[in-house]
């Protein structure tokens, strides 16, 4: 019972041990179900030379320049997509969220495509576009604005009237009103967005670098699918979910950042 | 002011001043409208500018109920449907009891904490070649990617549910020495099932997701077949309504956990 208490308890070194009792433990089952697995569905985490781990074979794509080239070409696709998302999703909420009679007429229509998943349209795209880059970037892009729409389109329509009012009443030109109310106010809604779209965006990647042209990580895991090379295989998972979390937590740590702009009832 | 932000402001007027007679229950005619217009628009530039397979709004009206009364179609829908149900069913009783157990004893939480978090925020498709060496480029792969797709969601809101357990209710409890088992069951079950309603409706947009995805990747039947192969043969118009059929089932679960919330869930913070 103590034991019992004793784990359970705030104490910082008990949390810390913990966690670190928890990752060696996942890495001991990674390598026991590694070692006893047959090859072909399963490699260690570490491994031994003639049959190296994930992690082995993680060091060795450090140096390879093949998987330098994989790693940036994602960065490039993800980025390319990302800020296209950014470019149209913003502005677009804003003007939304500002011209009522577009915004009653398109809402509803948004949300349903919001709400449609989107890897469906990558066959459409596929069969239209073709192969290339820039059809892969209109599926990261398609994966990403709709959250990010959304959210500055909810978030800049709850902008309070009397700001406006006010800024009417002393003659504000449109520049001014966007620059000094619309946009501050709209930030940390937009950022909910962008946080949502992070992970859409890599699943959009993903997706697009599996199913249109394979390239980048994708295409290193396609390959290793295919050998089955298991080692590489999860080496590149692994990264690609430290890649997520990474994003995950830089998002949420930019919202936070911005989260008191929004307003104190709003 | 220059001429062109003082007429980008006549402009904010006017239209707000059109919304305002529009206002009230003319909402839903400007909205029929703007779906008018965006169809007319569609097929008028689809028509004029994109290959003749890419479909438009009169060719999917056109196909429309040949393809709904299509025995191919209906069971490529049961079959997507029903492998993301049992996925969901899946997840959700496993979710539930790792959520739950996460939430109310800080052991597992800490040991699970990392992998549950780090297994969300992956993109499911990476895994996709690797469940489909797993499980076979057969249907229990797509169920799998379904599982694994939403089982984070629903135990990551299970276990803040489970956290947000409102103290005073424990508190009560405990003064009147309630057994273990009423405080998991009567209590915790109970005020964590808004965020599980939650859970549950983000995991299934992933589920629809993940079973789409897995379709495509071992050419499994199912809507997401279904799709793929028409849009292959240029059969664009076939294909979209395919997608429509997604998009349906996506907004009819939205609908019915809301129904279920406001229903059943009056405790809920929602409004």
């Amino acid at each position: 019972m103590s034991f019992l208490r004793l784990i359970n308890s705030d104490a910082p070194w008990v949390r810390w041990t913990t966690f670190a009792v928890s990752l060696l433990l996942g890495a001991v089952i990674w390598e026991l179900a590694g070692r006893n697995a047959n090859a072909v569905f399963m490699a260690p985490l570490i491994g031994d030379a003639q049959a190296p781990g994930a992690a082995r074979r993680l060091l060795e794509f450090i140096g390879d320049s093949h998987f330098h080239d994989a790693v940036l070409s994602s960065i490039k696709l993800f980025a390319t997509g990302f800020a296209l998302a950014l470019v149209v999703g913003i502005p677009l909420g804003i003007i939304l969220a500002r011209l009522m009679l577009l915004r009653v007429a398109l809402e509803s229509y948004l949300l349903v495509l919001y709400a449609t998943p989107m890897v469906a349209l990558i066959p459409f795209i596929l069969s239209i576009l073709g192969f290339g880059f820039w059809p892969k970037v209109l599926v990261v892009f398609l994966f990403a604005v709709f959250p990010i729409l959304y959210n500055t389109l909810e978030g800049a329509r709850s902008v309070k009237p009397e700001l406006l009012e006010v800024a009417g009443s002393f003659r504000a030109g449109e520049w001014s009103i966007w620059r000094d109310i619309l946009i501050p106010y709209t930030l940390p809604f937009a950022l909910t967005g962008v946080r949502q779209a992070t992970g859409r965006a890599l699943v959009g990647m993903i997706a697009a670098e599996f199913f249109l042209s394979t390239s980048g990580l994708g295409e290193v895991i396609m390959i290793a699918s295919r050998t089955p090379d298991m080692a590489s295989m999860l080496a590149t998972i692994v990264l690609i979910a430290v890649l997520g979390v990474l994003m995950m937590r830089g998002a949420q740590a930019l919202e936070h950042r911005y989260a008191a702009w929004r307003g104190v009832d709003g | 002011m220059s001429a062109s932000t003082s007429s980008a402001v006549t402009a904010v007027k006017v239209t707000n001043r059109l919304s305002r007679v529009f206002a009230g229950r003319a909402e839903l005619w400007v909205k029929i409208i703007a779906g008018v217009v965006i169809l007319l628009i569609w097929q008028i530039v689809v028509g004029a500018f994109a290959p003749r397979f890419v479909a438009k709004p009169l060719g999917i009206a056109s196909v429309f109920p040949a393809v709904i009364t299509d025995p191919d179609f209906l069971a490529a829908v049961a079959s997507t449907l029903g492998a993301v149900l049992q996925g969901l069913c899946i997840a959700v009783v496993m979710g539930v009891v790792v959520g739950i157990a996460m939430g109310r004893v800080k052991v597992f939480d800490r040991l699970l904490n990392i992998y549950i978090n780090g297994f969300y925020a992956m993109p499911m498709v990476a895994v996709l070649p690797l469940l489909a060496i797993w499980f076979g480029y057969e249907s229990n792969a797509r169920l799998a990617t379904i599982v694994f797709a939403a089982f984070f969601s629903i135990a990551m809101n299970a276990r803040d549910g489970a956290r947000a357990v409102p103290l005073e209710y424990l508190e009560v409890a405990k003064a009147y020495r309630a057994g273990r088992r009423y405080v998991w069951f009567d209590i915790t079950l109970y005020s964590s099932l808004p965020y599980l309603i939650a859970g549950i409706r983000l995991a299934s947009g992933r589920a629809l997701v993940g079973a789409v995805i897995a379709e495509f990747f071992v050419s499994l039947d199912g809507v997401g077949m279904y799709i793929l192969s028409h849009a292959r043969s240029f059969k664009h118009n076939e294909a979209v309504v395919g997608v429509l059929a997604l998009a349906a089932f996506g907004l009819l679960v939205d609908w019915t956990m809301n129904w279920v919330t406001r229903r059943y869930l009056p405790w809920s913070r929602r409004t």
